[in-house]
């Protein structure tokens, strides 16, 4: 027997491109964030829109009242927002800042792969958890009812698409935040407060501020109501809306992209990362 | 094999007021190159310059023929990083953590995940590659690190102060992979340390930096073989006189330690001695400097006193 010093060589390989690369990191980052929590609270999100959207449109169907405004149910619960907002949390508020915490961020932009690449990942697997959770159930429940003869088609389609544009309007504006706080810090958990402290705090903060001015103006301010005015619309809820439906949902598009650039602006400028 | 690895043209970094590397133009190619100074004399800064993670202030740089400005993903796409600082995930497993990063750098699923195995057993890591990051100790997690930065076999490596935190054991141990590694053909390294000894029998080329200027750059042997052209002398009494006496006698002299490093003319050793004589000191030693490189950073590093033939 011989003895030699150990070497490492390695066949070449044909390298995949700058998609196929972040795409890697999108499908770690989307299984990374698959914890029990989250899991938990999608799971409940499937249950709870499922049985309302179902028992709604089945008693509004018996009772000869089925519309697409039935289906807006879950929408009516502040509830609805809760599971969107944790579910972003959970997704995002640790996306950028665990990488900045680890210092792997360095890692990552070392590889090939622009900066772009790398919060594109991050932003589609934000944005993917929150399609799940939001567009999903709604989504079940309508397949659901179209097979157990609820309702027409036309009825359920539209339902579908109220409840698409509804969660890519939410995934958009939510996905946003969630990257421009989660890169602001490099603690995941101050990232998570601050998004639920900033929804929460501008929720509650105008319905006091509108009520005691009567100005109604300064709803636009809350995303939920936005969101909500947004999902009435959708679904042909009679008005008044709380706010103008088309402008909100351009609002929470605006700012959500400006929030994703804020996020990019704000790594581009970190020059030495974990120094 | 690269002919051309690295170029810098008048490079200069500044990081708000503080100028990390000044006006630094250096030409290495292909081999195993020592990046070597004291903490803060720039490695990190030039390492990251050349991997396009920050940009110059002033001047140009090319690595295997491409500039990380404009083109930072041609360089990436053949270059390994190791960084100095920790920078793992850590609730991914070894084999996880590495063929993740095999295909962030555009390896197939597969033929990441194979050659993650292949080179964590390369790095000695085989048997805890399934467990948590988050458990390692400092040394599996230099390991690692060197294990991500070769997995996706580049011809580049860059080597952040490798043995850093290490033990002794661990030291050699990691100094014996990178030697491994220099061994086999068609692979550059750009080892940096702040620990001179790591780099001797290691590099075939040398970069000098100092409070970011560059003291010294090219092969190891072409370095030392100027440098030795100088005389190690040590002398018991007063050694400031014999020194300026040495000095009157248009000889430069550069006090490294307890050493006088003398340049004597053609060999002659007899001005030495008549300094000796005419100071009343005694020559204890007299013999050729041989440099190590941590001696020809020394030599660098200590300006001359003064001298003729400066």
């Amino acid at each position: 027997m011989s003895i030699s010093s150990p070497r490492y060589t390695a066949p070449s390989v044909d390298r995949l491109g700058r998609a196929s690369r972040t795409l890697a990191v999108l499908r770690h980052e989307l299984l990374s964030r698959a914890g029990l929590g989250t899991l938990l609270v999608v799971a409940l999100a499937y249950i709870a829109v499922t049985l309302i959207v179902v028992f709604d449109a089945d008693f509004a169907s018996a009772a000869g009242q089925l519309s697409v405004s039935t289906y807006e149910a879950p929408f009516q619960s502040p509830l609805w927002a809760l599971v969107i907002l944790i579910v972003a949390t959970a997704a995002g508020a640790g996306s950028v800042a665990e990488d900045r915490g680890s210092r792997s961020i360095v890692l990552y932009l070392s590889r090939p792969i622009h900066l772009s690449d790398y919060l594109s990942a991050k932003a589609g697997s934000i944005g993917s958890w929150i399609l799940i959770a939001a567009v999903g159930p709604g989504l079940v429940a309508v397949g659901i009812l179209a097979a157990l003869g609820v309702g027409s088609a036309t009825v359920n389609l539209s339902a579908a698409a109220g409840f698409v544009a509804t969660g890519v309007l939410a995934a958009l504006f939510f996905t946003g935040l969630a990257l421009a706080l989660s890169s602001l810090t490099d603690r995941a958990l101050y990232a998570g407060v601050a998004m639920f402290g900033l929804v929460l705090s501008l929720d509650i903060g105008v319905g006091v501020v509108s009520g005691i001015t009567g100005n109604s103006t300064v709803l636009y301010a809350s995303p939920v109501t936005d969101l909500t005015s947004v999902a009435e619309a959708a679904f042909h809820v009679a008005g008044p809306y709380p706010t103008d439906p088309v402008s909100s949902a351009v609002l929470l598009a605006v700012v959500g992209g400006l929030l994703a650039v804020a996020a990019y602006w704000q790594l581009s400028q970190v020059e030495v990362v974990g120094e | 094999m690269v002919a051309d690895l690295f170029r810098t043209e008048a490079v200069t970094k500044r990081f708000g007021p503080v100028e990390a590397l000044t006006n630094l133009s250096v030409d290495l190619g292909a081999g195993t190159i020592g990046l070597v100074g004291p903490n803060g004399s720039g490695k990190t800064t030039l390492i990251r310059l050349l991997l396009g993670l920050v940009q110059p202030t002033t001047g140009r740089l090319s690595v295997l023929g491409h500039d990380p400005q404009t083109e930072p993903l041609r360089v990436r796409e053949q270059v390994g990083y190791m960084p100095e600082h920790d920078c793992l995930i850590p609730g991914m497993s070894g084999v996880g953590f590495v063929a993740y990063m095999g295909t962030v750098s555009g390896l197939p699923r597969e033929t990441a995940i194979s050659r993650a195995h292949d080179v964590l057993e390369f790095v000695g890591l085989a048997e805890q590659r399934y467990r948590k990051i988050r458990e390692y100790s400092v040394g599996m997690r230099q390991r690692i690190k060197l294990a991500q930065a070769i997995v996706h076999d580049p011809p580049l490596c860059f080597l952040d102060e490798p043995t850093s935190g290490l033990d002794p054991k661990g030291r050699e141990e990691m100094l014996g992979l990178l030697a491994a590694l220099s061994k086999t053909g068609g692979r550059s390294f750009v080892i940096s340390t702040h620990l001179l000894p790591d780099t001797e029998g290691l590099v075939d080329q040398v970069l000098l930096l100092s409070a970011g200027k560059l003291l010294a750059a090219g092969p190891v042997e072409r370095l030392l073989s100027t440098r030795s052209a100088e005389t190690v002398v040590r002398v018991k009494g007063d050694s400031a006189a014999f020194v300026a006496a040495l000095i009157s006698k248009g000889l430069e002299v550069r006090p490294i330690g307890s050493d006088l490093h003398v340049v004597l003319p053609a060999g002659d050793t007899r001005p030495v001695f008549q300094a000796a004589s005419d100071t009343q000191t005694q020559v204890r030693y007299l013999g050729r400097s041989v440099n190590t490189i941590e001696e020809l950073f020394l030599s660098l590093v200590e300006a001359p006193l003064q001298g003729a033939g400066a």
